[in-house]
């Protein structure tokens, strides 16, 4: 059996999970290439998968473990969807600058 | 007792924005940033985050019988820990989107690492062999595929003369200074979050070993690969009595969240139909390439 662990070192596992979401939600924003943003959001996902998984070891239950499993399908599923979208993208208009498609805003 | 991390947040903000690529670099491809900012700014994050942990030391160590986890796997976290850290960072401030996804290949590796400190083993190896192996394969293969001719380098790219020269939107970011500071803005008070004073919830602790064995377990096979071994301790681990990782997790999924499970089927089906429509649309090939005032209309039905 698991056994529990003590609330700073959760800390730290949550800290390097916090981290990696920060680093992905700032390449997110400032990187323009369209498939770096969407590896991007990838990384936002790993930062939630190790909090999950921290917190399921924390708390001795396994459906933090579980939910990782359906952040892979969710992880899955958008990068299949991004990518044909990219690719569609870069199609149009022969480049991955997102910027170029910015007078779709607003 | 948080103003450490605050002051931490913000002195890798400020190292964050200065790795960050920018203009006015020299035409050297690869790195990232403009040269001596950029490696200023990677010592700072360094400084910032090793005095991070070397404060958070204080109150860990005191507590070194109840860590939860061994010795050596706290060691082998701050190991993991710096890489995945270093790695994203750089996925975020290269500026060849190939070297990007292989950096991304190592913060998978290294946060799967941490995973298995996590006693998390099943997951370690389904997050190399679905990331690293399934993902990461196919944003490879869009990367290729959707490579820039080096001609086209986007406006005020430069000359197109090396063929080595990064296009524009990859050497420039967006709102670098905003970004950092938005961003770590949110990594402060998640970090105050992630270090206030918890304890396990005992409710939310799952069923034990013995629990499942004479409840849902009941007609597992008595005979496993424990008599295969002549070492005891591998043989404990693989006795009846020890359900490991990956039964547990298969329990959790199969009992407690058989719905959810449904609907993660229902989302890939639906994701492989919708990419294959995304995918079979006609794009005619030789539309004038960004002067168009109009949009091409979509030949959606």
């Amino acid at each position: 059996m698991i056994e529990s662990m003590h609330a700073v070192t959760l800390g730290h596992f949550l800290m390097t999970g916090a981290i990696l979401f920060v680093l992905g939600l700032i390449g997110f924003v400032t990187r323009r290439n369209l498939i770096i943003m969407f590896l991007c959001t990838e990384m936002m996902f790993q930062g939630v998968a190790i909090t999950l998984i921290a917190f399921s070891k924390f708390h001795m239950n396994m459906s933090g473990q579980t939910f990782v499993i359906f952040l892979l399908t969710v992880a899955a599923a958008e990068s299949a969807m991004a990518l044909g979208l990219v690719v569609l993208l870069f199609r149009r208009k022969r480049s991955l600058d997102s910027q170029v498609w910015a007078q779709m805003a607003g | 007792m948080a103003y450490g991390l605050y002051i931490a947040s913000f002195v890798g903000a400020i190292a964050m924005a200065m790795m960050l690529p920018r203009a006015r670099r020299s035409g050297r491809g690869g790195g990232g940033g403009n040269g001596s900012a950029a490696r200023f700014g990677m010592l700072l994050g360094a400084a910032s985050l090793g005095g991070v942990w070397l404060w958070l030391s204080e109150q860990l160590l005191p507590a070194a019988e109840s860590w939860g986890i061994s010795r050596p796997a706290m060691v082998y976290y701050y190991i993991f820990s710096a890489i995945a850290i270093v790695a994203a960072v750089r996925v975020i401030t290269h500026t060849k989107p190939v070297y990007s996804a292989l950096w991304f290949v190592m913060v998978i590796l290294a946060s799967a690492g941490m995973f298995l400190l996590l006693d998390a083993e099943f997951m370690a190896a389904a997050m190399v062999i679905i990331y690293g192996g399934a993902i990461l394969v196919t944003y490879v293969f869009v990367i290729m595929l959707a490579s820039e001719p080096g001609e086209a380098g986007g406006p005020g790219s430069g000359g197109g003369i090396g063929i080595e020269i990064a296009p524009e939107y990859e050497t420039v970011s967006r709102e670098p200074i905003g970004a950092c500071a938005a961003g770590f803005l949110l990594l402060a008070v998640l970090l105050s979050v992630a270090f206030s004073p918890i304890a396990p919830n005992p409710e939310a602790a799952g069923p034990t070993d013995a629990q499942l064995l004479t409840s849902v377990l009941t007609d597992r096979p008595a005979v496993r690969l424990s008599h295969i071994t002549d070492d005891p301790r591998l043989a404990e681990v693989m006795s009846v009595n020890n359900i490991d990782n990956s039964e547990r997790v298969g329990l959790d999924l199969f009992e407690s969240h058989p719905l959810g499970l449904e609907l993660a089927g229902v989302i890939l089906l639906v994701s492989l139909v919708g990419a294959v429509i995304i995918a079979r649309q006609q794009v005619p090939l030789n539309d004038p390439p960004t002067t168009s005032p109009t949009l091409p209309t979509s030949p959606e039905a």
